[in-house]
């Protein structure tokens, strides 16, 4: 094992001007020079603000590598005498066979369901026991899986001892294996209850068709009634190996502490032959399409608009970021300050992005009452065509980096944000120094290139509308908009109402 | 726990759940707050912390949705909202520009005990969180225009919420069966008809009634120095006058003398629930402790006795957990359960009196105490990581408990449940007398030919 990095956590503040706020305040017209309106808010501009943005120093992570491989990394932050710490397996669900999807989200969470040393019972009791918290998840369509645990760091050595058991020596029951059916199969019905499910579940499809990963919300029932223990056994022993996995620790401990422990625990943890996963990528963009689904009772409609969006490691990442963040990133942002604070339609309006190794989405979605569902779509069509056909104006788009740049601040008392950080940069191997030089990043987009995000992304050709509500009354206003295709709350197309999707 | 908040902000789901401590060995964080009262009576508690160049600033105003009178039911929280709409030098919605746009965090949240605002920003923006709140505090605007605004995002807060989820109304006809006492027996979010009746009269009475800095609680933590803090304090708050003290509310909740129950018909849901509550005790009293460390044993975790029992050994449910809630006047005890197909309503009910029965009958084991003191002492010392947490909970105690101290007595206070309390609790308030019982089962669905979009 090798120590790479051993610096103290030290948090040095440096204040720094931005380097584009030089609009800030003043300077340009529409800035606060008291009275001025944007739409649902009005700026006095009279709060005392001041201009510079803090910057500040992120905590080093002390790092090394175990001789199996197993790859360590240690945040110590003292405050609290706690712990938390991930295992992050790089096989997640891009690695599931095309007919058997979610395999790896059952293998994590059976993963505690018994091991050679202990049923599922003792090691729940151990766990709580201990005041301690074991999870494993794994998505349909993710890069990793990964085991969490956390707790008191007097009680640090017994909460590894569970951590490395249900790490490698999971025996995965077959009567667990069965209860673990009956109850997943009985939560597939109940989610269907919940309006935003059913919308994800539709808009994932619209967007990802029917055999990329990502096109799934829930695990197929298919998948859940063919399981066996064999199957997770043999998921396990291929991917859950030291040479493919990151192993995060934050709190109360050095790697100094920790690593004889590790050794001890996880240091005779055999080495495997992992095969990479095929990263799909997501097909070509559908054309604009809009979906409905019948959920009577309904008193709302839940809206999602969007479109396929960008790789994690895109170049277009901080021009995206940037644009997500005016348009509906936070009640700041203008998908809120128009639905709700100028028209009233809801309680929230947001956009959000994500991505994998492969093409993720650009969601904008609200819940409204059912009667302003026509209002609301004309809203939402306003502000994405507005983000195409207008620059953002100096003042808005500063005040988007200010508020991107001005929370790393908030970062340095969140362990599990600092953390993820750290592992997100080498999940995408990211420079070393990407969240160092995050702020220069940020600071660096200009108008035009927010401009040019949205007209490449939001193309309104390509845009995939769901809604789920009362579609004896939603279905005229959407209509309004194109063809649109009912769907019923389990999911099927609903026969005379339009061609069948998916295709 | 049942609040509602400003805007949905998942960084700040904090729950002040038990807490527990052990009496040797491990390491406590204690938390050194100096407290102060201004002129005008408003009480300020301040921490500093130079452990990360943030500062939080709280404000809890003693006043929830058990000051509210009959016919404006979610007064409280429609009030909360307004806040959020400008004041003499802050416009409509600048508040959340201005926190947001320069690296924050807020929001306001309500419940039936207290309304609280916080804001969380960088060490340097301390002026800006004083401000924004002693604005506000000072000099709330309030037209018509911006009350019918606030009025649809809370009653599109509550479709989002209650009547368009599954489940969603059954806890408020639990809350409006379990207690007798108006104070209590309605939801925090009150009803449609209730939040169409508020005016701007309304509004501009409950300001100058409630928001005053005598009934008003400020808390302050992080990287600052507490003298220049304290100056800063005094120049934006100090001049704000003082009012009248608040009319007192009649808390008191009269005996439960035989069991509750009700059954709910929802369109919305695709299986059975029963939903459980048990009229206990006020907050911060040892019983209250007790019930919270049994509430651990029986429903906390995959090892509580309910998890076991029912989700794995008899597989009669999907899901199975409750809490202790937490409350300044009586609080209840929760237990709910969502049903696996084919499942009778009364088999899940007697299986859960059975266990709370073994809970009356013999002692906790040894590892069941430990768990929950554990369990406790560790969600406690987490959230005194955040220095927003501590912000929340130190206005907190001190509304509720005129107690700030209890952030660092608090674990001793679970501490010192035994085994015997456990079982005395259970005895004396997990009885079929004291029960409030509410069934949900899904309604078949009809046709919906009218459309009609009631339920």
């Amino acid at each position: 094992m090798r120590i790479m990095k051993n610096r103290s956590f030290a948090v040095a503040l440096v204040l720094m001007m931005l380097v584009s706020s030089l609009a800030l305040g003043q300077g340009t017209a529409p800035a606060g020079q008291g009275g001025q309106t944007t739409k649902g808010a009005v700026i006095k501009g009279k709060a005392p603000v001041n201009k510079e943005v803090l910057k500040v120093k992120l905590p080093r992570a002390e790092e090394a590598t175990l001789k199996n491989g197993l790859q360590v990394v240690v945040l110590p932050m003292h405050k609290v005498p706690t712990f938390n710490m991930q295992l992050v397996v790089l096989s997640g669900g891009l690695s599931d066979k095309a007919d058997y999807r979610g395999l790896s989200s059952f293998t994590a969470a059976l993963l505690r369901e018994g091991t050679t040393k202990r049923s599922s019972k003792e090691i729940a009791e151990q766990v709580d026991a201990l005041g301690a918290t074991l999870t494993a998840t794994s998505g349909l369509s993710s890069l990793t899986s990964v085991v969490n645990t956390g707790g008191l760091i007097e009680n640090l050595d017994q909460t590894l001892d569970l951590f490395a058991d249900v790490i490698r020596n999971p025996t995965f029951p077959q009567a667990e294996v069965d209860r673990y059916k009956t109850r997943t199969l009985a939560t597939l019905q109940l989610q269907r209850s919940i309006p935003q499910f059913l919308a994800a579940e539709q808009f994932q499809r619209a967007i990802y068709g029917t055999s990329h990963p990502a096109s799934l919300v829930a695990p197929p029932a298919e998948s859940i009634k063919k399981l066996t223990s064999k199957d997770l056994a043999d998921f396990h022993s291929t991917y859950y190996r030291p040479n493919n996995a990151i192993l995060a620790v934050v709190g109360d401990v050095t790697l100094k502490e920790i690593l004889p422990k590790l050794e001890k625990v996880l240091g005779d943890w055999q080495k495997g032959d992992v095969p990479a996963a095929t990263i799909p990528q997501a097909p070509a963009q559908a054309d604009a399409r809009i979906y409905l689904i019948d959920r009577p009772g309904s008193v709302q409609t839940v809206l999602q608009l969007g479109t396929l969006g960008i790789e994690r490691t895109s170049p277009d990442y901080f021009s995206v970021l940037l644009a997500d963040r005016v348009l509906g990133g936070g009640p700041s942002g203008r998908l809120f300050l128009n639905l709700r604070e100028d028209k009233g339609y809801t309680y929230g309006a947001y956009s959000n992005f994500g991505g994998s190794k492969f093409r993720g989405t650009w969601i904008s979605s609200s819940e409204v009452r059912t009667d302003v569902t026509e209002g609301a779509m004309k809203e939402f069509m306003y502000e994405l065509n507005r983000l195409r056909s207008e620059t953002v104006p100096a003042e808005e788009l500063d005040n988007a980096k200010r508020a991107i740049i001005g929370s790393f601040a908030l970062s340095l008392e969140q362990p599990g944000t600092l953390l993820q950080n750290i592992i997100t940069q080498k999940i995408y191997n990211l420079p070393a120094d990407y969240w160092d030089t995050y702020p220069q990043k940020v600071s660096a987009i200009t108008a035009a290139d927010v401009q040019k995000a949205a007209q490449k992304y939001l193309d309104m050709s390509h845009l995939q509308v769901v809604a789920v509500g009362d579609a004896s009354k939603a279905r005229e206003v959407l209509g309004k908009y194109g063809k649109v295709e009912l769907y019923d709350a389990d999911g099927k197309p609903v026969t005379g109402g339009s061609e069948s999707n998916n295709k | 726990m049942r609040r509602v908040s400003k805007f949905l902000s998942p960084l700040f789901v904090c729950a002040l759940a038990i807490v527990s401590a052990q009496a040797q060995g491990p390491r406590n964080v204690r938390v050194d707050y100096k407290e102060t009262t201004l002129k005008n009576g408003l009480r300020v508690i301040t921490v500093e912390d130079h452990s990360a160049p943030v500062v939080a600033v709280s404000i809890t105003y003693n006043v929830g949705s058990r000051n509210e009178r009959q016919g404006r039911t979610g007064f409280a929280h429609l009030f909360e909202h307004m806040m959020f709409k400008g004041s003499e030098n802050v416009g409509s919605g600048e508040h959340f520009m201005l926190v947001f746009n320069n690296g924050g965090n807020m929001n306001g949240t309500t419940n039936e005990d207290r309304t609280n605002y916080f804001e969380i920003l960088p060490a340097n923006q301390i002026d800006l969180g004083l401000f924004l709140e002693a604005d506000r505090m000072k000099s709330l605007a309030i037209t018509k225009e911006n009350l019918d605004n606030q009025r649809n995002a809370v009653q599109e807060e509550r479709r989002l919420g209650v009547d368009n989820q599954p489940y969603g109304k059954s806890g408020e006809i639990q809350q409006e069966l379990l207690y007798d006492n108006f104070a209590y027996k309605h939801s925090t979010i009150g009803s449609m008809e209730d939040l169409n009746a508020a005016s701007v009269e309304d509004v501009a009475a409950f300001f100058k009634m409630y928001y005053a800095p005598n009934n008003a609680v400020l808390v302050l933590v992080g990287d600052f120095k507490t003298p220049e803090a304290l100056a800063k304090i005094r120049s934006n708050f100090e001049s704000i006058p003082r009012q009248p003290d608040p009319p007192t509310v009649d808390m008191a909740e009269p005996e439960q003398k035989a069991e509750r129950r009700a059954s709910v018909d929802d369109q919305l849901a695709r299986a059975p629930r029963v939903d459980l509550a048990f009229k206990a005790v006020p907050g911060n009293t040892a019983d209250f402790y007790a019930l919270q460390v049994l509430s651990a044993v029986l429903q906390g975790g995959q090892s509580s006795r309910l998890y076991q029992k029912m989700v794995k050994e008899k597989e009669m449910v999907t899901g199975v957990g409750g809490f202790m809630d937490e409350k300044r006047g009586v609080g209840a005890f929760y237990t709910n359960a969502t049903l696996r197909p084919g499942v009778k309503a009364e088999d899940i009910e007697s299986t859960i009196y059975a266990e709370m029965n073994r809970l009356k009958e013999e002692p906790i084991a040894d590892w069941e105490l430990q768990k929950a003191k554990n369990t406790t002492r560790r969600n406690l010392i987490n959230g005194l990581q955040s220095a927003l947490t501590r912000a929340i909970t130190l206005g907190q105690y001190t509304v509720y408990y005129n107690e700030p101290a209890l952030i660092n007595a608090r674990l001793d206070k679970v501490a010192a449940v035994t085994k015997e309390d456990v079982q005395r609790v259970a005895n004396k308030y997990l009885v079929d007398t004291n029960r409030t019982v509410v069934i949900t089962m899904p309604k078949a669905k009809a046709k919906p030919a009218t459309g009609a979009s009631g339920q």
